[in-house]
């Protein structure tokens, strides 16, 4: 009889303790995972990388978070085939660049279409996500051309699937400066019946040793994706460099102090110091005398 | 030799009486509070402060300018008097050496204060640029300490050996201190021409020395691009400021000291016409700098200018402003300008206002000038465009006037603050008393 009231307020004890501890979920529960948002961009660089340029993130607690230190593998899809290209790890920004090291390394449909499958397995925090994109591959030439003493950049925008110009599209035409590109030329710059552009680089421009590096640009395209091409262009001003950084100033660094000013400090300072030396040795003297 | 052994009686150093240790007692209980305080604003940081992105200069520097200001009455009143042969000045001296001494080293202390962390003193050093006011700055103060410790010894020597023989048997123990220091002078002549010589030279090297103190002390302000510093005029509108409030200083102590120790016959009311006058003279000259720095901004009235003159002349600062120019300045050449101002009492009461004036003006010249940068700081909380020091700001700043007090007061302790050889010689009084005697 007692065992079995024993039994009862054991099994009440435990009842307690588990219906207290279910009030506990949200602390000692598996937390929410959060869904990932993978993005990919295509960039091509003409004479230079092709990339995918890729950011993950998540939206906690209504706020934008980029989400670093995931995994994210990349496969090329090719006739309901998956085949892994790689993998990389996103960065504290959320952000990290797969380089594909020869575009005739992956398999393009039958249209000439390239399908790429970004792919994160999940973890304790994020759930699992995926993210497709297809490209096809064009091609920018781009040149500096001048005609009656005026300089211009030409540029042929090409669908390297069937190597025909692309006709119609706006390319982008600016030159490289610290910050941000400096765009030239009319705000769009369509390709005309030959695929081409024509833009002149105004005259004034300053670069370092009068070099100029152009960008032609077809910009984040539903079709080609980014594809830039670079011209090196030595029409531009060459920049003065007026920096005093070698020079001993005011404002420099102390192994740069001016001349003068070493000078005559320390004949400021050593000459009152002295004096005061020889003032405390006159100290010395009149205690021996 | 009786006018000899009262001249020694009178100028001997004595026990503080009830006031004294009331007086000194109170000052360490100001200076413990205040080293409480620092102690919390060395745990929880400058957060303790209200300085902040603005204000980053606050109650601090404007106390280490006090401080600096006074200290140049050294300059003043002992070397130029001296060099000028103003006899008049012997008595007035050594407590001038004293309030220079207590004031340049309560001034290296108090910007160590400011620095936050006492261990930041080595980067003055480590990372050190004599392109920088800073550096200039940190090298003038120590060489100032320096001088005014070798202006005050020198000069001591004669009496120092004065104290040693006449504590020998009242107390061996304090004797054998002033022997050690007196530095086995005998008054040999080898000896006297030795100390004059030694005198002379610091006082001819104390005044560039102290001009030099006051002009960086100036260009630590003009040189960095901010509205009411940006003066070509600062150095010598320093210069004039140090003069008044040094002399103040010197006025304020004296009368007290005077009084406490009974020295009428020695500090007498033709001194205190003199000081006036010195004052009067100094109070006119820095006025005459306050016009030209505030009236040329005025008339041009340059956006940035107007806005702080406006604070100024009418604006948040206003009261502060015309109590510290009217108060501390114009009332001051106003009342010692007729010779019943420049009686004891009355001269007490201005030398104290003057040197009130002169702690608040450094105030007025560095807050409303960092609360008006050329470029406003955007997005910091509105709390921090203005200033008001904090508590812990107060009780530190307090304890080191106190600090400085306390010094002035263990120095006017120990010391004969009136050179008794000196006094003795001038009055020509062995001479006499040997004449009287054969």
């Amino acid at each position: 009889m007692k065992d079995r009231k024993k039994l009862y307020i054991l099994s009440f004890v435990l009842l307690c303790v588990f219906l207290i501890t279910s009030g506990f979920n949200d602390v000692y529960g598996q937390a929410k995972k959060n869904k990932v948002r993978l993005k990919a961009d295509y960039v091509k660089i003409m004479d230079g990388e092709i990339y995918l340029d890729i950011k993950a993130t998540s939206k906690i607690e209504k706020q934008n978070v980029k989400v670093s230190n995931i995994e994210v593998t990349i496969y090329n899809e090719f006739n309901d085939e998956e085949i892994e290209l790689g993998t990389i790890t996103t960065n504290m920004k959320g952000e990290n660049k797969y380089v594909i090291k020869d575009l005739s390394d992956i398999k393009a449909d039958s249209t000439n279409i390239y399908n790429i499958v970004l792919s994160f397995k999940g973890n304790d925090s994020f759930k699992k996500a995926s993210k497709s994109i297809s490209f096809k591959d064009a091609e920018i030439k781009a040149n500096l051309i001048t005609k009656d003493s005026l300089n211009y950049i030409t540029a042929t925008l090409i669908d390297k699937s069937n190597d025909s110009v692309i006709v119609g599209e706006s390319l982008d035409v600016q030159v490289q400066r610290l910050f941000r590109s400096l765009k030239i030329g009319e705000e769009f710059n369509n390709t005309d019946e030959s695929g081409t552009i024509i833009v002149p680089i105004e005259e004034g421009i300053p670069g370092v040793d009068g070099n100029l590096t152009i960008e032609v640009v077809l910009n984040d395209h539903d079709e080609f994706g980014t594809v830039k091409a670079f011209v090196n262009a030595p029409v531009g001003i060459p920049i003065v460099d007026e920096s005093t950084f070698d020079q001993r100033t005011m404002w420099s660094p102390r192994n740069k102090t001016p001349m003068f000013l070493l000078i005559f400090t320390n004949i400021l300072i050593f000459g009152i110091w002295g004096v005061i030396i020889y003032l405390i040795r006159n100290l010395f003297k009149l205690a021996k005398s | 030799m009786k006018n000899y052994d009262k001249l020694i009686n009178d100028l001997v150093p004595r026990k503080f009486g009830k006031i004294g240790v009331i007086w000194t007692s109170l000052l360490i209980v100001i200076i413990i509070i205040g080293f409480v305080a620092y102690i919390d604003q060395i745990r929880k940081g400058q957060v303790v402060t209200n300085m902040r992105d603005y204000a980053l200069w606050g109650i601090y520097i404007s106390n280490f300018v006090f401080f600096v200001a006074t200290s140049f009455v050294g300059s003043i009143t002992v070397a130029i008097l001296r060099l000028t042969k103003n006899t008049w000045r012997t008595p007035l001296v050594r407590i001038a050496e004293i309030i220079s001494v207590a004031a340049i080293i309560m001034a290296g202390i108090t910007i160590m204060i400011d620095m936050a962390r006492p261990d930041r003193i080595l980067n003055l050093f480590i990372h050190a640029r004599l392109q920088s006011p800073i550096t200039w700055d940190v090298i003038i103060i120590p060489t100032y300490i320096v001088i005014s410790l070798l202006l005050l010894y020198f000069p001591l020597l004669p009496d120092l050996a004065i104290l040693k023989k006449h504590f020998k048997e009242k107390s061996p123990k304090l004797s054998r201190i002033y022997g050690f220091l007196s530095l086995n002078w005998s008054g040999s002549k080898a000896q006297k021409i030795l100390q004059e010589k030694s005198i002379k030279i610091i006082a001819i090297m104390i005044i560039p020395v102290g001009i030099l103190l006051q002009t960086i002390d100036a260009w630590l302000f003009s040189t960095t691009y901010r509205i009411g510093w940006d003066s070509t005029n600062f150095a010598p509108y320093f210069i004039s400021g140090a003069f008044v409030a040094g002399v103040g200083a010197l006025i304020t102590v004296i009368y007290i000291v005077r009084r406490i120790k009974k020295l009428e016959n020695y500090i007498t009311d033709f001194h205190f016409d003199k000081l006036g006058k010195l004052l009067v003279l100094a109070c006119l000259i820095y006025l005459y700098f306050n016009i030209n720095e505030y009236l040329i901004p005025a008339f041009t009235a340059k956006k940035g200018e107007a806005v702080h003159l406006d604070t100024l002349f009418t604006g948040h600062y206003a009261t502060l402003f015309w109590l510290v120019t009217i108060g501390g300045l114009v009332i001051p050449i106003v009342v010692l300008l007729f010779k019943k101002g420049r009686k004891p009492l009355p001269m007490f009461f201005i030398g104290l206002i003057v040197v009130i004036g002169s702690w608040w003006k450094r105030y007025v010249i560095v807050t409303p000038t960092l609360l008006h940068p050329f470029l406003p700081i955007q997005g910091v909380p509105e709390s921090w465009r203005h200033y008001f020091p904090s508590l812990h700001e107060w009780l530190i700043t307090v304890a080191t006037l106190a600090m400085a007090l306390l010094i002035i007061t263990l120095l006017v302790r120990y010391l004969p603050i009136i050179p008794i050889q000196r006094t003795a010689d001038e009055q020509e009084l062995l001479k006499t008393d040997k004449h009287s005697e054969s």
